[in-house]
C-alpha cells in the first residue's frame, strides 16, 4: 500500500498538471464544439501555475499545504469559470485533509473528492445532469465510496474508469450552465469538456498512486 | 496559426505592457493585470470598473479614460480575470464615493466580479454591479438574464461614464447604467472563426460561403447558420430581430456598427448605410452613432449592430467629451 504523504501529494499535483496539459488540444476541441474553445487553455494556465506553486512549496509540505497552494495558483492565475471552481475545489481538499500526515486510504480519498465536489456544486450552482464536471465526478465518488476498506490503487482506478465513462455519457445531456447552455439543443451529442478534464485528473491520480507503489 | 506573437502564453502580459506604454498619458498600471486612469482616484467621483477576457479590444481597457471607465482588469484571452485584478482596479479608483462594476453577462465574469465585489465590500468599499446583456440572439426575451453582453457595452460604458464624470452619486450612476442596459439591443453576424493564441487552432469552422447570425464574441455558436447573402438582406434580418425585441417606435436612438476584428471599416459603413435606412423607414431619429471596432473577437470577421432607445438624459450625456485610450470625441 503506497504512503501518500504531503510530499507525495505535491508530486501527485505536479503529475496531474502535466497530464492535463498534455490533453490541452483535446479539451479545446471538445469545448470548441459548443463553448468557446478555451477549456484546455484555461486548465493549462491553471496547471502551469500549480506546477510553479509546487516548486515553491517548502520541503516536506503537509498534505493540506500542497492542496492549498494549488488552490492559490488557480485563484491568482486563471479567472474564467474554471478558476474559481478549481480554487474552491482544492481549498476544500486542503480543509478536508487538515492535520492529516497522509491520505493513503480509500476513505481519505472519498473525503477529499466529496469535499471538492460539494465546494464546486455550492459555488457553481449546477445540478447533476446539467452537463458539467459534476456529472463525471459524482458517479466516480459513488464508485469509490462503494470500495471503502479495499486497496487504494485499484479503487482509485475504478473510480477513474467510472469518471471517464460518465464523461463520455455527457454526450446525451443538455447543458444548463456556462456558455454552452445558450444552445442547449445543439450541444446534445457533444461531450462536456469540464467533465472530461475532471476524468483526466482522476485518471492521473490513480496512475500516480499505482506508480508510487513500485 | 499566423499571429504577431511570441510565446502564446505570454501574449496577454506582453500586450498589457505595450498597452500601458502606448497610453501612459491616460492610464497607469495598478496591478499585474489591472490599470486605472492616471489621476485616479478622482476625489468625490464614483469609480467605474470594467473588464473581461482579453481579445476584445477596445473593450475593455481601451475605454478607460475621461467620460467612460476609471479602471479595468484584464483576463486571459476570452477568459474572465480572476478576482484579484478586479479588486486592484476597484481600490485604485475608489475615492470613497463608491464603485460601479460594468461587464458582460458570462458565467466566469459573474463569478469573479462577484467575488471581487464581496472582498471590496468587506474592506468597506461601496461597490455595485450592473451586468450587461444586450445580445438578443443569445436567449429568448423572457430569459433576458441569460443573454450575453456584446457590442452594446460601448453605449452603457459611455452613458454611465458620462454620468459619473459629472460627480453624480453611486445610486444615480447605477440607475442610469441599468436604464441604458435595459434600452440597448445588439445582434451580431460572424463570417469566420478566430484562433485563441494559446489554443493555436480555430475555435470552430465556417465554410467559405457560410455565415452565422447571432454568433458570440468568443465564437459561441449563434442561432442560424446560412449561406452568405448580400449585406442589405443580412442587415434587414438583424434589424428585424432588434426592432422586434424592444419597442423603438418614434424614439430617438443611438446606432452603432461594431467590427468583430477581421472586417474592414468599408464593410462596416455599408452595414451602417442599410441600418440607417431601416431606422429612417421606421421613424427613428438617430441622435448618436459610432462605426468601428468596439467589442471585437480577435480576428473574427463579422459585425454587430447595436441600437439604444434614448431618453432625454441619455441623449444629453452622449454629447459630452470622451478621451479614453481607444475612443476619443471632443
Amino acid at each position: 500500500m503506497p504512503t501518500m504523504n504531503g510530499d507525495a501529494v505535491r508530486l501527485l499535483l505536479e503529475q496531474v498538471a502535466i497530464d492535463v496539459e498534455s490533453n490541452k488540444d483535446y479539451l479545446c476541441d471538445l469545448d470548441g464544439e459548443v463553448g468557446d474553445g478555451d477549456h484546455g487553455v484555461s486548465m493549462t494556465i491553471g496547471m502551469r501555475a500549480v506546477r510553479r506553486a509546487m516548486d515553491d512549496l517548502p520541503a516536506d509540505p503537509s498534505v493540506a499545504e500542497a492542496f492549498q497552494a494549488a488552490s492559490d495558483a488557480y485563484a491568482i492565475e486563471v479567472g474564467a469559470t474554471i478558476g474559481p471552481l478549481y480554487e474552491v475545489a482544492f481549498e476544500s481538499a486542503a480543509s478536508a485533509t487538515a492535520g492529516k500526515a497522509e491520505v493513503s486510504t480509500v476513505t481519505d480519498w472519498v473525503e477529499i473528492y466529496r469535499a471538492m465536489f460539494d465546494a464546486v456544486q455550492r459555488l457553481g450552482g449546477a445540478e447533476l445532469g446539467d452537463k458539467t464536471m459534476l456529472d463525471s465526478f459524482h458517479p466516480a465518488i459513488e464508485k469509490l465510496a462503494s470500495l471503502e476498506g479495499q486497496e487504494l490503487v485499484p479503487s482509485l482506478q475504478q473510480a477513474a474508469n467510472t469518471a471517464r465513462a460518465a464523461a463520455e455519457a455527457t454526450k446525451d445531456l443538455k447543458p444548463m450552465k456556462g456558455r454552452a447552455s445558450r444552445l442547449a439543443d445543439r450541444a446534445v451529442g457533444h461531450q462536456d469538456a469540464g467533465a472530461t478534464s475532471l476524468a483526466i485528473i482522476l485518471e492521473s491520480v490513480a496512475a500516480f498512486a499505482a506508480n508510487l507503489r513500485d | 496559426m499566423k499571429k504577431l506573437i511570441n510565446d502564446p502564453f505570454d501574449m496577454v502580459e506582453e500586450m498589457v505592457d505595450g498597452f500601458l506604454s502606448a497610453n501612459d498619458d491616460i492610464v497607469k498600471q495598478v496591478g499585474r493585470r489591472s490599470i486605472a486612469r492616471v489621476r485616479s482616484p478622482i476625489p468625490g467621483k464614483v469609480g467605474i470598473v470594467v473588464g473581461g477576457g482579453s481579445g476584445h479590444l477596445p473593450a475593455f481597457a481601451g475605454y478607460v479614460g475621461e467620460g467612460m471607465a476609471d479602471a479595468a482588469a484584464f483576463g486571459n484571452v476570452f477568459a474572465s480575470p480572476p478576482a484579484r485584478p478586479v479588486v486592484e482596479a476597484t481600490q485604485a479608483c475608489d475615492s470613497g464615493a463608491g464603485v460601479l462594476y460594468l461587464y458582460g453577462n458570462y458565467a466566469g465574469d459573474c463569478l469573479n466580479f462577484d467575488k471581487a465585489q464581496d472582498q471590496c465590500r468587506e474592506m468597506g468599499m461601496d461597490v455595485r454591479t450592473v451586468v450587461l446583456n444586450d445580445d438578443v440572439a443569445s436567449a429568448p426575451k423572457d430569459q433576458a438574464d441569460r443573454r450575453r453582453g456584446i457590442g452594446g457595452l460601448f453605449w452603457v460604458f459611455r452613458i454611465a461614464g458620462a454620468k459619473a464624470e459629472r460627480m453624480a452619486p453611486l445610486d444615480e450612476v447605477f440607475e442610469i447604467a441599468t436604464r441604458a442596459n435595459a434600452n440597448t439591443r445588439t445582434i451580431g453576424v460572424g463570417l469566420t472563426s478566430c484562433t485563441v493564441p494559446a489554443n493555436g487552432r480555430p475555435t470552430f469552422h465556417l465554410e467559405e460561403d457560410e455565415m452565422e447570425l447571432g454568433l458570440g464574441i468568443h465564437g459561441e455558436p449563434g442561432i442560424k447558420r446560412q449561406k452568405v447573402a448580400p449585406v442589405d438582406d443580412i442587415v434587414e434580418d438583424m434589424m428585424e430581430m432588434i426592432l422586434g425585441d424592444l419597442d423603438y417606435s418614434g424614439r430617438d436612438v443611438a446606432l452603432s456598427v461594431n467590427g468583430l476584428g477581421g472586417t474592414p471599416a468599408e464593410e462596416l459603413y455599408v452595414v451602417y448605410r442599410k441600418a440607417k435606412e431601416i431606422c429612417d423607414a421606421n421613424g427613428l431619429r438617430i441622435k448618436h452613432k459610432n462605426v468601428g471596432e468596439m467589442v471585437t473577437a480577435l480576428e473574427m470577421a463579422g459585425a454587430s449592430i447595436s441600437l439604444v432607445r434614448l431618453d432625454d438624459e441619455m441623449d444629453e450625456l452622449l454629447t459630452t467629451t470622451v478621451n479614453t485610450c481607444m475612443y476619443k470625441k471632443p
